[in-house]
């Protein structure tokens, strides 16, 4: 019935993912000249992803709503799971436990990629931010979320930083109170 | 048995009688130290939780007491502002009580009028003909039964969401109903009941179902 | 067991689908107009449920009953509103309809780049992959009596 036996995700060579993702970000280097631009629509790019992989999320695992942040970094961590089969650690929660990070050891994403020198400014994984913004956005959160560290710039791991802004009230569905 | 409580609504959709027979109280109390790990909601003259709930304190709850002194709305009953004591950090650590907002009657009577449509509107988008309006309705931590009497005074519950034999209890408050609201010369139709003898069955019904059930009665 | 028909709306309340495959009784309305009272009902519903719950509710509003049919109920924390009636004797409605979520919509809708989330679902594959979906179904057998 469903089309996920002929999208098998073990049936999707990872390598062509990256090498996808690759080209598009070096397609996009070229036509935008500003890294700074590229890191924007990358960010854009994952957004408008978000905003649908989350009802993709919604039904396969059944989960409700959050409502505390822990829940949403442990939900996300599946998702991490999911659609990139790499298990980030949550961690560096602030004091108000309103801002944590997922630490990739690996990044799928980033396999087999250098930056070269000049493109150092450029967020290369930016699309994984604008997916959690995205995907969080409909289910009524505001968060915003950017790279702490890089493997592609010789960190040790690759840190994704989450923070709670709100919830947003105006946009929750009716009746929800 | 578990019976939370009963309303009775009038023809009219006014709200002519309720009792709450067992609603449970939730209540957590924790110690809090600087910076306070939950957001909170200082808007319509309460202080409410808005965003990271745990320990059982959820959304929605609201601040009832701060070192063990209520809180009523945003004050604390010393005449400090809830929400200038929570965020200046000599004060902590805190220990705050929270618990789920209880109905005012005001409450009560808004939803009973707000059923009375909802109750109508079920009947009309039937897709099938002839069809009565909303009998049962589930939540996922209650049931709600609703008997509309033939005059159109409805009877309504809400129970456990397990349990079984609810009609016959509101075929019961109908009867009690009939016998010390209606019958009593002094009681005048659509208006709230106050008979201490409609109360006392009622209660001593209640107290036999928690003892033995409901086909005890 | 008959499934009488179904409403998909989004968050903001637009009806994004509509089928019927046993209704015997029209609502005297324009297709518009009976969708924003059935949004509205169900509005009041939820909030009228949230309010009344004894306890804390997580799902909430599940599911009504009146003498000839059951409205299921299915909200997904993002918002979308899924409503199947029923008559009073079909089970396991509520997965179902988290079936046709996973499965239906999230597989033809939500993945069809060409599908725009917030209007009226136009595509064919859908409307053909959901009908199967529940004339195969359990709950779908048409009244014998």
């Amino acid at each position: 019935m469903s089309r996920s036996t002929r999208f098998d995700t073990k049936k999707v060579n990872s390598e062509l993912v990256t090498l996808t993702y690759g080209t598009l970000v070096a397609q996009m280097v070229k036509d935008l000249e500003n890294p700074d631009d590229v890191s924007k629509q990358l960010d854009r790019i994952g957004y408008n992803m978000g905003i649908r992989l989350i009802e993709d999320y919604l039904s396969k695992t059944g989960s409700g709503r959050c409502l505390d942040l822990k829940d949403t970094a442990d939900k996300i961590q599946t998702a991490f799971r999911m659609y990139l089969g790499v298990q980030p650690n949550v961690v560096n929660w602030s004091p108000a436990g309103d801002e944590f990070s997922f630490s990739l050891d690996s990044n799928p994403l980033t396999e087999l990629v250098e930056l070269p020198d000049d493109l150092k400014q450029l967020k290369y994984c930016n699309i994984i931010c604008g997916a959690i913004r995205g995907a969080l956005e409909m289910v009524q959160l505001d968060v915003q979320s950017w790279v702490v560290q890089d493997q592609l710039k010789g960190d040790p791991n690759t840190e994704i930083r989450v923070k709670f802004i709100r919830r947003l009230e105006d946009a929750m569905p009716a009746g929800e109170d | 048995m578990v019976i939370y409580c009963i309303y009775i609504v009038s023809k009219s959709g006014g709200l002519i009688f309720n009792y709450d027979h067992n609603v449970p109280k939730v209540e957590n109390e924790r110690k809090f130290t600087y910076p306070l790990d939950i957001r909170l909601n200082y808007e319509n003259k309460k202080v409410s939780v808005h965003f990271g709930q745990r320990d059982g304190i959820n959304v929605g709850h609201v601040l009832t007491a701060v070192n063990g002194m209520p809180v009523t709305g945003r004050q604390l009953d010393d005449g400090r502002d809830a929400k200038d004591v929570l965020e200046s950090k000599e004060s902590y650590p805190l220990t705050l009580k929270f618990s789920r907002p209880k109905m005012t009657t005001n409450e009560k009577i808004f939803l009973a009028s707000m059923f009375y449509p909802l109750f109508a509107i079920a009947s009309q988008l039937s897709p099938e003909p002839k069809c009565s309006g909303i009998e049962v309705l589930k939540g996922d931590t209650f049931k709600l039964h609703c008997f509309q009497t033939l005059t159109g005074v409805k009877i309504m519950t809400v129970v456990d969401r397990n349990q079984i034999g609810a009609e016959v209890f509101l075929k019961r408050v109908y009867e009690l109903y009939a016998d010390y609201a209606l019958k009593n010369p002094f009681y005048s139709l659509e208006m709230p009941i106050r008979c201490e003898l409609f109360d006392t069955n009622l209660k001593a019904m209640l107290e036999q179902i928690d003892k033995s059930g409901i086909a005890s009665i | 067991m008959t499934v009488h028909n179904i409403y998909i709306f989004d968050r903001m309340g637009t009806l994004l689908y509509y089928q019927d495959w046993n209704r015997l009784k029209n609502s005297g309305m324009t297709k518009e107009e009976e969708a924003k009272l059935m949004y509205g009902m169900l509005f009041s519903l939820k909030s009228f449920v949230n309010k009344i719950s004894p306890t804390d509710p997580k799902e909430g509003f599940l599911y009504y009953k009146t003498s000839k049919y059951t409205l299921h109920f299915l909200e997904t924390p993002s918002g979308l509103k899924f409503v199947l009636n029923t008559d009073n004797h079909s089970q396991g409605v509520r997965d179902f309809l988290q079936q046709i979520y996973k499965e239906i919509f999230v597989e033809y809708v939500v993945k069809n780049p060409l599908c725009n989330l917030n209007e009226p679902i136009q595509s064919e594959l859908f409307k053909t992959k959901l009908d199967a979906y529940v004339k195969q179904s359990s709950v779908f057998l048409t009244k014998s009596m």
